[in-house]
């Protein structure tokens, strides 16, 4: 049979943005995915080396702009360890609290994309939409913000959480916690989703850790590997906290891997609340002149919703002499041909919603 | 960890085989007097993670190719090569992952020159 080449993109409903396919095909069997990326290519790496260090996190926030908060406190973290900076206790669960809360609405949006790209599923992209906007405005209470939050400071936070902030989110998160059980007895009951879903798009444990991918697709593959556990930072340690692990490897993994997470989430928040102390945690003001870091090198791990990101930095007089993001979505792109490739072409969508792409972070 | 880059492929190698299955990233750092390339590699198993240094001249960059080992290189390699000008030996690269720069320094190299000046605002009032 003769291999057809066809090409997706740049601009495409499904693309999440700016991402081009150039497929081979025999008949609608996949040969060969080949992703273009580079579009939104903005050189943040390069930019930061000529911002003093607390400009940057406004940067760093768009490159994942589904989950801005992650990278900040990624970012931020980077710096408190250049500068050997101790984050506030209150600071630390605090931090951790709205971490969790963007997973949740990163989830949301990331279950809702990927029925989306499925066609068909329209409704739950409307309720993932819906119970995102719940969270955010929940963060909007915390930190002023909607979307770009740039809340966190050196050694803790631009502003404590509002009075009445607890109650408010204890009650929405019920809310969510009902929602999520909906959302996967719509889905789990329908054939078209698991006909799409189930035993498409495989790729076994030892490809998976081959191919370098990471976060939710990586503990999908049946690896028990999340930065929250093996790494652990601020308080993960205090908050029993275990990674969600599947071995089924497919698209429905991918996907029932983001419904335990969210789950995960919301019991981890309700926790910190109740562990939470009293105390201060604001952060030191942006225009500290911090101490010279020339040449001091720091990596710092941070697990955000589409999966590790490393920070390595290298530092020069008040602002970075290189940084060098790690972004979880550029590896896992890159392990889209090994997965989609021998299966039909329209699951093809199917496969690289799973994956929960953000081309911001792609190209960086 | 500093590694000679003539020893860098046998050395992962080695590592390969004690267990540091998973390669985290690849970058470079221009130092203005020398380049370095960074590899980080992980054990899962053994939840260790080890980072290699290797140092090379400005003027004689490359660096042999790990994909053999690790898939996931693939596209830090081709990342590299855009951005900092260092060549990888032992494999093809068929195409620009990132972007196409023609005539100009590697954009990540320090001796890059920005084209627009860092502030314009001249001229306004």
């Amino acid at each position: 049979m003769t291999i057809t080449r066809i090409n997706i993109g740049p601009v495409h409903p499904s693309t999440h943005g700016v991402l081009r396919l150039v497929v081979d095909i025999e008949g609608d069997t996949i040969v060969k995915v080949e992703p273009h990326i580079g579009y939104l290519h903005r050189g943040v790496e390069k930019l930061a080396e000529t911002r003093m260090y607390m400009q940057i996190p406004p940067y760093t926030e768009k490159l994942d702009y589904v989950a801005p908060m992650s990278y900040d406190d990624a970012y931020v973290a980077a710096v408190e360890a250049a500068l050997g900076v101790d984050v506030k206790e209150r600071a630390q669960y605090v931090r951790v609290i709205l971490l969790e809360l963007q997973r949740i609405a990163s989830h949301l949006f990331g279950i809702g994309a990927m029925c989306n790209d499925m066609g068909q599923m329209f409704t739950v992209f409307m309720w993932g939409f819906k119970d995102r906007d719940i969270v955010l405005k929940l963060l909007e209470d915390a930190t002023g913000s909607r979307m770009f939050y740039v809340n966190m400071r050196l050694g803790g936070l631009v502003r404590d959480l509002p009075p009445g902030f607890e109650d408010e989110a204890l009650e929405k998160l019920d809310y969510i916690d009902r929602r999520i059980k909906e959302y996967e007895s719509y889905l789990e009951k329908n054939s078209i989703f698991m006909e799409r879903t189930k035993g498409i798009g495989v790729l076994d444990t030892e490809a998976a850790i081959n191919l370098g991918i990471t976060g939710p697709p990586l503990r999908a593959s049946g690896v028990d590997y999340d930065v929250r556990k093996n790494n652990p930072y601020y308080v993960y340690e205090k908050l029993h906290f275990s990674p969600m692990v599947l071995y089924s490897s497919d698209n429905f993994a991918r996907y029932k891997i983001k419904i335990m997470e969210i789950k995960e989430s919301i019991r981890l928040v309700r926790e910190a609340f109740r562990l939470m102390p009293e105390g201060d945690a604001l952060g030191m003001p942006v225009k500290l002149r911090s101490p010279d870091t020339k040449n001091r090198i720091v990596r710092v791990s941070r697990e955000l919703p589409r999966g590790e990101c490393v920070m390595y930095m290298v530092g020069d007089q008040q602002k970075p002499y290189r940084l060098s993001i790690r972004s979880p979505n550029f590896i896992n792109l890159a392990a889209l041909d090994e997965m989609s490739r021998g299966g039909r072409i329209a699951d093809l969508f199917a496969t690289m919603g799973s994956l929960d792409l953000v081309m911001g972070c792609v190209d960086r | 960890m500093k590694v000679e880059r003539e020893k860098f492929s046998e050395t992962v190698d080695k590592m390969r085989k004690e267990g540091f299955d998973y390669l985290v990233k690849i970058t470079a750092v221009d130092y203005g007097d020398h380049l370095e390339a960074v590899y980080m590699l992980r054990s899962i198993a053994g939840n260790k993670d080890e980072t290699l240094e290797v140092q090379m001249p400005e003027d004689d960059a490359w660096m042999p190719t790990i994909i053999h080992l690790y898939k996931a290189a693939d596209w830090y390699e081709r990342e590299m090569h855009e951005m900092f000008g260092i060549s990888i030996k032992g494999r093809r690269m068929d195409r620009l992952l990132l972007e196409k720069w023609d005539g100009i320094d590697p954009p990540f190299r320090k001796t890059f020159v920005w084209d627009t000046p860092y502030r314009t605002d001249e001229g306004k009032k």
